[in-house]
């Protein structure tokens, strides 16, 4: 059952790329062609126009929003080539740092998981990732991973914070050794995962399966099982779901969510892991689970926000 | 950003958009000899390997032709049927020949590419396009004003478009409509396009201007616009670009004018209509927004004439032109940073040299420096525009709560009327029946009707296990639980005593009689005072009551050694019950039993294990049943734990048994975990039960399951509060947050905390792990505040940072996180705790501590608020919290002089007064740890500690174990009533004490009002469960002193006795209010009370009409003579059901008729 709940009107004024909600879901960062990025205070289905943030000089493509433990921030990628981190002191939101480490439009960006710090990942359309990290004394570290995807990087997704193997918290008092991965893809068909090794980041993994464009790849949150999981979609209207049940992170393995007629441009994990919210370029978005027999089946087709849940079996599903 | 380049001089065509991977066929271009003026040509494949970051395209077959080109198309056509995998390429020679190759073969390397080939065109055939809707049908044109259609299904015989135009001219292109399929223009290099509609087999229109200085060198149409084309011009007096709407023919929609000299090509994107690219004799690449004018994007390049120019279908950032320096380059439009590329093509340069060493002078290569040149940026920008490609129209994103964040974007051509752009955030349910159920539940807690509750699902239980436990849950809730217990394993305690007694009196008359030879003997020693002779003899002669006996005449030794030799010798299974019951050496049974009879143990220490050693007991049992390899046992072992009312293992034990984490299973769980923690709550009179870890971790998971589902007042109550585990207090301030002001009074999150300072530079300590290092910063501008006079609770050292009004506001900004993360992070930061790591500032504890309620932050949400300020007298609350996470206390304040030192271990227990508003002294007392471990706030949902003393905790001391009902020997009776006689002074000896922790959250009113609000909605639905507290749990013989449970809200939901039926409830019923009426004595009385409402299991089973029919018929027959007052006869036929029936079908209520219809027989009613 997917029923609208708000309806946020942002009043901007060209084609809006992303919107994403803050860590308690109550406050909403739009951005748009209109080269604005706006934050909202969406509680209870009001919603309140915080901050209309400008400075960038080309169509914003994605926020995001960084942890709270570290304050309230958003960083936001665009066209003009610059990533922009925002922050809000004292109610007011201004321009905190801004990156213009990369050489064409910067497409996407993913900031780690709270437990690694502060650390902020964009992919470029000059095919490089850059690391932002957040040294303490208000300087950013930049690594740079050159030619991670040829002519140019659409999507970075970070890995969740999971130790290799465990299953529990680490005990508290000691600094858990979390391993650093981080997935991308590019408009050389390619998914790849990073991985950190003494501070420097090398590709682990190069997975190829799709024969476009890989528009969008998201990384599954941990839901507590050793498997990691990850969504990627393209512009050949696939979706794939890439698994790997090996400790190591080797052995990765690929099924095929669902062809779709059109690019397939956003993949979205719920925060529990277990439904993938899919949108595709005739506007449609639907929600995806995997049923006991580790099929996919579509649960819901939005449209307009509205939907209803429903179990497709798998039969029908195959007639789509 | 150039990404490759191919050194031929060559036409090009990429191959279809449906093709992967991605091809480019060069041709050997017509037009230009190479630099070896070679006449040789070939047709050459290469792939668009974007992963190899080199130059260098990858050639994948060469075919070498007869023909040099002057067109090349690659199309779609075809399919795996016709060998024709990767479509068809079409090739236009020098004269007029039209060739098909099969470029699937090509790659190949197989011979037989050429399809087809027919010599039909009057000279070079320069222009060829495929259909964009039919891909069999291309268009070709050349010399003569020669314009061809070809269908490849039939290559033979072409038609034409329409007569041709006059006068004859050479055609230079020819293009499809992208939009309507009949519909074909072709244009000259005098001037003139023309289009032609194939259903009218003619000409529709000519365009052309009147300058006549248009020589057209290329033709397309607009992708998207019927009506649009673009007309590129060679002339170099006029090189422009003129855009026509065919509706408005006689002049240019617009003109493109950029370039200096004339343009040899022109390409029209088919992803984004705004993006035209046309090359000229100028060396220039533009590429332009044909629908404006204006030039976005120059290619950083060319230093030679480009002749061709394409974009590829299949990645539209990429195009490739052909330049006459004979080279074909392949671009991105996407900009990029070519330095790497420049460095690689150094190395591959100097690698050929060999070791840096070329001349072997023993000397290395310096390394080369780059220079840096400004007119060569290494940093190619990318298009001014950027192209639609990338412009996400479309999104959907989770967000927590399971909300789902969407917006849409129209089709760009309708983008005029798209507004107003909106966002929607829409609730995603997808577990509905989690959902219900877990409403259920929350009502049920709300209501603490558990026992319907746990009826209901008793008779809703799918499987015998599952009703059992539901079973055993409701039993908590009722009194005697241990004695109900009992029933439900199918024992009957007046059942048992029944059999039992007749045995011992038997027992006891034999032993006047026996005479044997031994008896002499015997009779000497006895006469001699010999008694352990005497014992001797009687053992050995199988005499054992005899030996007992004489044995309790010998004394403790003597008796305890019988016993012990007695129990060596015989062998019956009883026998090491008998043992057990004796020697209260139940660890041992239980270590030992047979798990197949794990009933009977259980049953064995519900009636007998002391309250203190019972738990335990119940939690070996369930041990071993766990460890056991049958899985049947295993799951028993859940009961057992019931028993124990141990949550954390029924929690692991289900875990093992049922598995999996479906919601559904999780919410099966969880019913039983509330159930029994409430049940244990209520048998205890206190909550201490502490949320183990994997307790812990399912309620978190359930916490999490809820709220993504959007239930996040729910998820916040079953969230343990008492509990260290980071992940599950920052779940537990996330829900919190996450209801925004809706909560507000209702809940207070831990606030623990402390969070990241990221500024910009301001201030800071290096390192990659900035966190401990920040943390410290931020802990000392807090702890000056509270060095101050009147050390404020932890929730208000927000006010000492800089922040306008003084208060904090609404939005739940800066401050609160920052004291959430604080507490958060400690457990990796040590230095927060003070003790131990010697830290000098007194207040840190503050912060591991820290969970004052959220609602006092905001002042404009608190009244009180400002009283902080003006009460500095008032211990902290967040410190006062910790101590018993419960609700109002309901003693007076005036208890409060007690300290808060009690809590802390080593602290003076004695001390009195308010002892924390000395200050950082008092407080520093506190144990951070301690308190942590505690927990912090209390949940408006939580168990209440209420005043009940942990009873449980005090009592064990001096409790006896109730008189078993086989009355073994040697059990000093206490009477339960006396021995809570006893219990009580001692416990109020201990109120003091505790009283000074329940005092703190009825202060905690005074500071907080919000607060207080749950606490006293709650406390009233709680004063009934107190009194079951008042019960030593598990006594049996309590049971009987027990006034009958108002079982009324049970009776109301039930079902009607089926009618034929119902005559056995009246007559029962009737018999013992006759019973009442007649007996004297209250005991006896309490007796048939009792008895009636334990004839409502009998009722219960005739409701669900579970019983046989030969019970059914017995009854009717007891009830038949119970109507002639024939008592006797209704026990022979009782005797008679239960010789025959099955014991634990029956054992709920036979053993009640007998005892009443004794009663009626012996009062004669």
């Amino acid at each position: 059952m997917v029923s609208v709940i708000n309806t946020v009107d942002t009043s901007h004024e060209d084609m809006i790329h992303d919107a994403q909600m803050d860590y308690y879901g109550t406050r909403l960062a739009t951005c748009s062609s209109d080269r604005s990025v706006k934050i909202f205070d969406v509680k209870n289905g009001g919603q309140i126009l915080v901050a209309d943030l400008r400075g960038h000089e080309g169509p914003v493509w994605q926020v995001g929003w960084a942890h709270p433990m570290y304050g309230n921030m958003v960083a936001s990628c665009s066209y003009d080539r610059k990533v922009i981190i925002w922050k809000e002191e004292n109610g007011t939101w201004d321009k905190m740092y801004e990156y213009t480490g990369h050489d064409s439009s910067v497409n996407s960006l993913c900031w780690a998981p709270h437990e690694f710090g502060l650390i902020l990942t964009c992919g470029s359309s000059d095919g490089a990732i850059s690391l932002l990290t957040h040294t303490g004394d208000g300087q950013w570290e930049v690594k740079k991973i050159s030619n991670a995807h040829t002519i140019g990087c659409n999507a970075v997704s970070w890995a969740p914070a999971v130790l290799p193997g465990s299953l529990v918290d680490q005990p508290s008092g000691q600094k858990p050794n979390y391993i650093k991965r981080f997935v991308s893809g590019g408009c050389d068909n390619l998914v790849k995962l990073w991985k950190e090794e003494d501070g420097q980041w090398k590709e682990d993994q190069k997975l190829e399966a799709h024969s476009d464009w890989v528009r969008d790849v998201a990384w599954a949150p941990s839901i507590g099982l050793p498997t990691s999981t990850i969504a990627s979609c393209s512009q050949d209207g696939r979706v794939f779901i890439w698994t790997c049940d090996d400790p190591a992170g080797n052995a990765w393995t690929h099924k095929l969510l669902h062809k779709f007629s059109d690019v397939v441009w956003h993949v979205s994990w719920s925060i529990t892991g277990n439904i993938l919210a899919v949108s595709g370029g005739d506007n449609k978005v639907s929600l995806w689970k995997e049923n006991v027999d580790g099929q996919w089946v579509c649960i819901s087709d939005v449209n307009k926000g509205q939907g209803a849940v429903s179990g497709i079996t798998e039969g029908q599903q195959n007639e789509q | 950003m150039k990404l490759k380049e191919i050194n031929r001089t060559a036409i090009q065509a990429w191959s279809p958009a449906k093709q992967h991977p991605i091809y480019l066929a060069a041709g050997t271009s017509a037009q230009q000899l190479d630099a070896t003026f070679s006449t040789n040509a070939s047709l050459e494949i290469f792939e668009l390997d974007l992963a190899d970051s080199t130059l260098d395209m990858k050639s994948c077959g060469t075919f070498s032709s007869a023909h040099r080109y002057h067109k090349l198309i690659w199309g779609g056509h075809g399919n795996e049927d016709d060998g024709l995998t990767s479509g068809v390429l079409v090739a236009g020679g020098e004269n007029g020949n039209i060739i098909l190759y099969n470029p699937s073969k090509i790659i190949a390397g197989e011979e037989d590419v050429v399809i087809g080939q027919i010599d039909k065109h009057t000279g070079p055939v320069r222009a060829l396009d495929f259909n964009p809707f039919q891909s069999n049908l291309v268009a070709s044109g050349a010399n003569e004003s020669e314009i061809y259609i070809w269908d490849l299904n039939n290559f033979k015989t072409p038609m034409t478009p329409g007569s041709k135009s006059q006068p004859p001219e050479d055609i230079s292109c020819v293009a499809w409509n992208r939009q309507v399929q009949h519909i074909l223009a072709s244009a000259n290099p005098s001037g003139r396009a023309v289009v032609w509609d194939l259903r009218k087999n003619e000409p529709i229109l000519k365009v052309s201007d009147h300058s006549n200085r248009m020589h057209c060198s290329g033709l397309a149409w607009h992708p998207d616009v019927a009506t649009q084309m673009a007309v590129a011009s060679e002339d170099d007096r006029m090189p422009v670009i003129q855009m026509w709407d065919l509706r408005f023919a006689t002049s240019p929609l617009r003109v493109l004018e950029n370039h200096t000299r004339g343009i040899l090509a022109i390409a029209w994107s088919l992803a984004d209509s705004e993006l035209l690219l046309s090359c000229g004799k100028d060396n220039r690449i533009l590429c332009w927004n044909p629908n404006t004018g204006e030039v976005v994007y120059e290619l950083p390049t060319a230093t030679q004439w480009c002749f061709d120019i394409q974009w590829c279908p299949r990645n539209p950032a990429v195009l490739s032109a052909a330049a006459f320096d004979g080279r074909i380059s392949i671009y991105s439009l996407m900009g990029g940073n070519v330095d790497e590329q420049r460095q690689r093509q150094a190395d591959s340069i100097s690698s050929s040299f060999g070791n840096l060493d070329p001349f072997g002078t023993g000397q290395a290569l310096p390394p080369l420096q780059l220079p840096q040149t400004t007119a060569q940026p290494s940093a190619v920008l990318p298009l001014k525009k950027p192209p639609k490609w990338v412009r996400r129209p479309v999104g959907a994103t989770f967000a927590f709560g399971g909300k789902l964040v969407t917006f849409e974007n129209m089709k760009p051509q309708h983008q005029q009327q798209a507004g107003p752009f909106q966002v929607l955030v829409s609730q995603v349910v997808t577990e509905t029946e989690l959902l219900s159920r877990s409403n259920q539940l929350q009502s049920t807690v709300h209501s603490g009707d558990f026992v319907a509750f746990c009826q209901l699902k008793v008779d809703n239980a799918q499987t015998d296990f599952e009703r059992n436990m539901w079973g055993f849950l409701k039993v908590n809730f009722e009194k005697d639980s241990r004695h109900k217990y009992l029933e439900l394993l199918g024992y009957q305690p007046e059942e048992l005593a029944e059999k039992v007694a007749p045995d011992d009196s038997e027992q006891e008359t034999e032993t006047g009689f026996h005479t044997t030879d031994v008896d002499g003997l015997i009779k000497q020693a006895l006469l001699t005072g010999n008694f352990e002779g005497a014992v001797d003899l009687c053992l050995h002669d199988n005499r054992m009551a005899d030996a007992i006996i004489l044995a309790i005449a010998g004394g403790q030794d003597l008796l305890a050694k019988t016993q012990k030799k007695y129990f060596a010798k015989s062998n019956s299974k009883i026998t090491r019950l008998i043992d057990a019951v004796v020697t209260r050496d139940w660890p041992e049974i239980v270590q030992s039993c047979d798990l197949q009879n794990w009933k009977e143990a259980l049953a064995a220490l519900l009636t007998y294990a002391r309250p203190d050693e019972f738990a335990a007991l119940c939690d070996l049992l369930g041990s071993r049943l766990e460890s056991e390899d049958d899985s049947s046992l295993q799951a028993q072992a859940c009961l057992c734990y019931i028993c124990a009312g141990n949550v954390e293992k029924l929690v692991a034990c289900w875990d093992k048994a049922q598995g999996g984490s479906s919601p559904l299973a999780l919410q099966d769980l969880i019913e039983k975990v509330v159930v029994l923690r409430k049940a244990i709550e209520l048998r205890q009179g206190t909550n201490n039960n502490g949320v183990g870890d994997v307790l812990a971790e399912k309620m978190s998971q359930y916490a999490n399951l809820l709220a993504a589902q959007g239930s996040l007042l729910a998820a916040l109550s079953y969230l343990p509060i008492d509990t260290s585990q980071v992940k599950i207090m920052h779940l537990r301030d996330r829900l919190f947050r996450a209801q925004g002001e809706q909560a507000l009074g209702q809940q207070s999150a831990p606030f623990p905390d402390q969070m990241q300072q990221v500024t910009r530079g301001r201030d800071g300590t290096p390192g990659p792990s900035f966190a401990p290092g920040q943390n410290q910063q931020q802990a000392t501008t807090q702890q000056y505040y509270p060095q101050g006079e009147a050390p404020p609770p932890a929730g208000f050292i927000q006010q000492g940072f800089p922040n306008p009004s003084g208060q904090v506001l609404p939005q739940p900004s800066a401050a609160p996180a920052y004291s959430m993360y604080s507490q958060a992070s400690t457990p990796y930061q040590p230095q927060q705790y003070p003790q131990g790591a010697g830290r000098p500032t007194l207040y840190q504890p503050h912060q591991p501590i820290a969970p004052p309620p959220p609602s006092s932050y905001p002042s404009s949400y608190l009244p009180s608020a400002p009283s902080h300020s003006t009460a500095p007298p008032y211990p902290a609350p967040s410190q006062a919290s910790p101590p018993i996470p419960g609700p109002a206390s309901p003693f007076p304040p005036s208890l409060s002089g007690a300290s808060y030192q009690h809590g802390g271990p080593g602290a003076p227990a004695s001390s009195s007064g308010y002892a924390l508003p000395t200050g950082p002294t008092g407080t520093s007392l506190w144990p951070a740890g301690w308190s942590l471990a505690r927990g912090p706030q209390n949940g408006w949902n939580d168990p209440p500690a209420l005043s009940r003393m942990p009873k449980k905790k005090i009592v064990p001391g001096n409790y006896t174990p109730p008189a078993p009902i086989t009355a073994p020997i040697m059990n000093p009776m206490a009477d339960p009533q006396v021995q809570m006689q006893q219990q009580l002074p001692q416990a109020s000896a201990h109120l003091p004490l505790q009283a000074s922790f329940q005092q703190h959250p009825s202060q905690q009113v005074h500071h907080n009002p919000y607060q207080a609000i749950p606490q006293t909605g709650i406390q009233p639905t709680l004063q009934t469960p107190k009194h079951s507290s008042e019960e030593a749990p598990g006594a049996p013989t309590g049971d009987i002193m027990q006034p009958v449970q108002p079982l009324t809200t049970e009776k109301i939901a039930k079902k009607p006795i089926p009618e034929e039926h119902a005559v056995l409830k009246t007559t029962f019923e009737g018999l013992i209010q006759r019973c009442m009426t007649a007996a004297g004595d209250p005991q006896t009385k309490r007796k048939l009370d009792d008895a009636n409402k334990r004839l409502e299991s009998l009722y219960d089973k005739l409701r669900d009409q579970v019983l046989s029919p030969t019970i059914i018929g017995g009854l009717h027959s007891i009830a038949r003579s119970i109507e002639t007052h024939n008592y006797a006869e209704g026990l022979n036929i009782h005797t008679h059901i239960v010789s025959t029936s099955n014991f634990s079908e029956i054992s709920a209520f036979m053993p009640v008729l007998k005892v009443v219809l004794t009663l009626a027989n012996k009062l004669g009613v």
